[in-house]
């Protein structure tokens, strides 16, 4: 006769009711499901933020005070209102033991009288060759590349300023009142930000060109570990300059973020505590119909220990097997929580909202075991600490 | 948070924000800067307007850009001129009345892009001819009115004989008597030309039911 291991035993005692073992698993599955897409979208929001941010190069950029930052804001004052700092803040800048890297900007405008009927402004910053393609490197090129020397007189055109200038690589372009010739040598992608409508040159051809030996802005990209507040007070302390940090920007969506997480984790540890309860339900249940049975096994030599560790073995049973369920389903619809997610905030990041990990999977399947482990120890004690002779007699007088 | 510091947050997320809107914009085409302004100067009589959008892509594809550059003589090229590029066309009324069409488009010029405009009679018969925007050396003598006004009268069919590569007519007629205004821009003066022809075309495509193209080379479609 073969002999049944524990393990066989307690699937086994699972098997006789398929139903409720199923809508048991199912409700730890849906726990569990819950569990991973929140963490998921936890982890993949603050990745897809954060590389936005970085994507835009620099967390912070300082302005001569007053000076329009933004190309349009410069178009809506008709091209006036720039002011200059000194080449040398860039320099101090960088020596702040905060800086990863630094990079200095000039910002031109020029009167067009051919734009338009009656004229139009064309913008041109000025950027360093050497560090403000580093700190752009997820700029996409449509054709191709940066400028390489500091004074080239080269141009790289946003997506849109070329389609409206029908500009290629290799095409010349006049800068309008200077009568300048440069050569095109890159065009960029795409990108939905104000580079599409930017043409770069070189800084110091931008202020060999206008005359102009000064700044309009620095770019920062602050260290990782830096405590960015303390750095952002710092920079405020500098002479006439503004800062503009996209640091609190970060700070802010990540607050909003974590006060709507600290609620849907309520909502999943709710889901959690209502699955517990009903495996509770379910193992007890399983066990008081098992009475006779348990006395049996315990009249037949069956100790106290084996009885706690087979209904206790049941419940972790139940709880890995909606646990492994709930993490297939989280990573199958992971990309149907990315889409919904996107409708229902205000701002989404671009990238995966949504992401899951082995890391991941394994916590959750850790914690819907250690969930088995706790629910199952009250079931488990009460078929354990039964006295076989009262559970055989309870049989014959029902 | 201060009220600067705020403001400073707004704008920095509205950057990021932004994003999303800017991301939603297509490819270029070629609209009037004022359309109620300019439609008023082109067309003193009118009394209404209706705006048309179309494309190659859409109306026919990759057949149609084909039979399109057939017409003009010369490839679509480069990056910006391909068979998507919407095109804006106006049809001018005078009450119930077709008076007559405006339609722009982009060209490669030396230093940057044109946008030439031409305003036609229902007939497609040039009535006007202007740049709306023009980045040349000689831009000064382009946009005098006595450039655009060699234009006036023209049409498909007489543009059909000039051939927009090599830049001449065979045998020298209508077009050949458009004087360049400056002869150091010839690039400019040939991609004028060969911006009113394509203008024509697309507007006999998509507004004159092919009327002129029982003129190109003798053969109805």
């Amino acid at each position: 006769m073969k002999k049944l291991s524990i393990f066989e035993v307690a699937w086994k005692s699972l098997l006789r009711k398929k139903t409720r073992s199923l809508l048991t698993i199912m409700g730890i599955a849906m726990a569990a499901w819950v569990l991973v897409s929140l963490f998921g979208f936890n982890r993949g929001y603050e990745r897809s933020l954060n590389k936005d941010i970085d994507n835009l190069g620099f967390q912070m950029l300082v302005v001569a005070k007053g000076c329009p930052y933004e190309a349009a804001t410069l178009m809506l004052k008709g091209g006036t209102g720039l002011k200059y700092m000194a080449e040398g803040i860039a320099k101090s800048v960088a020596a702040e033991p905060e800086v990863e890297g630094v990079t200095p900007m000039l910002m031109q405008v020029v009167f067009d009288p051919n734009k338009g009927e009656s004229g139009g402004l064309a913008a041109f910053l000025g950027v360093d060759p050497l560090t403000f393609p580093k700190m752009k490197s997820a700029l996409p090129f449509k054709a191709g590349g940066w400028f390489r020397e500091p004074e080239a007189v080269e141009a790289v055109f946003g997506y849109e300023v070329a389609e409206l200038e029908q500009r290629e690589v290799g095409d010349l372009y006049l800068i309008p009142e200077k009568n300048v010739e440069v050569k095109v040598v890159g065009i960029l992608e795409r990108t939905g930000t104000q580079d599409d409508g930017t043409i770069f040159l070189p800084l110091k051809t931008v202020q060999k060109i206008f005359g102009v030996e000064q700044l309009t802005s620095i770019g920062i990209k602050v260290k990782k570990e830096a405590d960015l507040k303390a750095f952002e007070d710092k920079m405020y302390k500098l002479p006439d300059v503004q800062v503009v940090s996209l640091t609190q920007v970060k700070t802010t969506i990540m607050t909003l973020v974590s006060t709507a997480r600290v609620m849907v984790f309520s909502i999943a540890l709710i889901a959690i505590l209502i699955a517990m309860m009903g495996v509770v339900n379910t193992v007890l249940m399983s066990v008081m119909e098992r009475r006779q049975e348990i006395g049996i096994l315990k009249s037949m030599g069956a100790m106290a220990g084996d009885i706690f560790k087979l209904v206790w073995l049941e419940t972790i049973l139940l709880c890995l097997a909606g646990g492994l369920i709930g993490t297939g389903l989280a990573l199958v619809t992971a990309r149907l929580t990315d889409i919904l997610v996107r409708r229902l905030l205000p701002y989404s990041p671009s990238g995966g909202l949504v992401a899951i990990d082995p890391g991941l999977v394994l916590m959750a399947l850790g914690v819907v075991t250690a969930i088995g482990l706790a629910s199952g120890i009250y079931p488990s004690w009460k078929a354990a600490r039964m006295r076989p002779l009262d559970t055989i007699r309870s049989e014959v007088e029902s | 948070m201060t009220k600067p510091s705020r403001i400073l947050v707004l704008t920095a997320g509205l950057l990021l924000a932004g994003s999303a809107v800017l991301s939603l914009y297509a490819a270029v085409g070629c609209d009037l800067n004022d359309p109620d302004r300019d439609v008023k100067r082109l067309f003193p009589a009118s009394t209404g307007y209706k705006t048309l959008y179309v494309s190659i892509a859409k109306k026919g594809g990759d057949g149609l850009l084909r039979q399109i550059e057939d017409r003009l003589g010369d490839k679509f090229t480069g990056l910006f001129e391909t068979a998507d590029v919407p095109y804006t066309m106006y049809e001018i009324t005078q009450g119930p009345t077709l008076i007559g069409y405006i339609h722009g488009v982009n060209q490669k010029g030396t230093y940057g892009g044109l946008q030439a405009v031409l305003a036609l009679d229902p007939k497609g018969v040039i009535k006007a001819f202007y740049f709306q925007k023009l980045t040349s050396k000689a831009a000064k003598a382009f946009r005098d009115p006595a450039f655009g006004a060699q234009f006036v009268g023209l049409s498909l069919e007489d543009f059909y004989k000039y051939d927009v590569v090599s830049g001449r007519e065979d045998p020298p007629g209508p077009i050949s008597r458009i004087k360049n205004p400056d002869p150091e821009a010839e690039k400019d003066f040939r991609a004028a030309l060969r911006a009113a022809k394509k203008d024509l075309i697309l507007v006999d495509e998509f507004l004159l039911g092919n009327a002129h193209l029982k003129y190109f080379k003798g053969q109805e479609r």
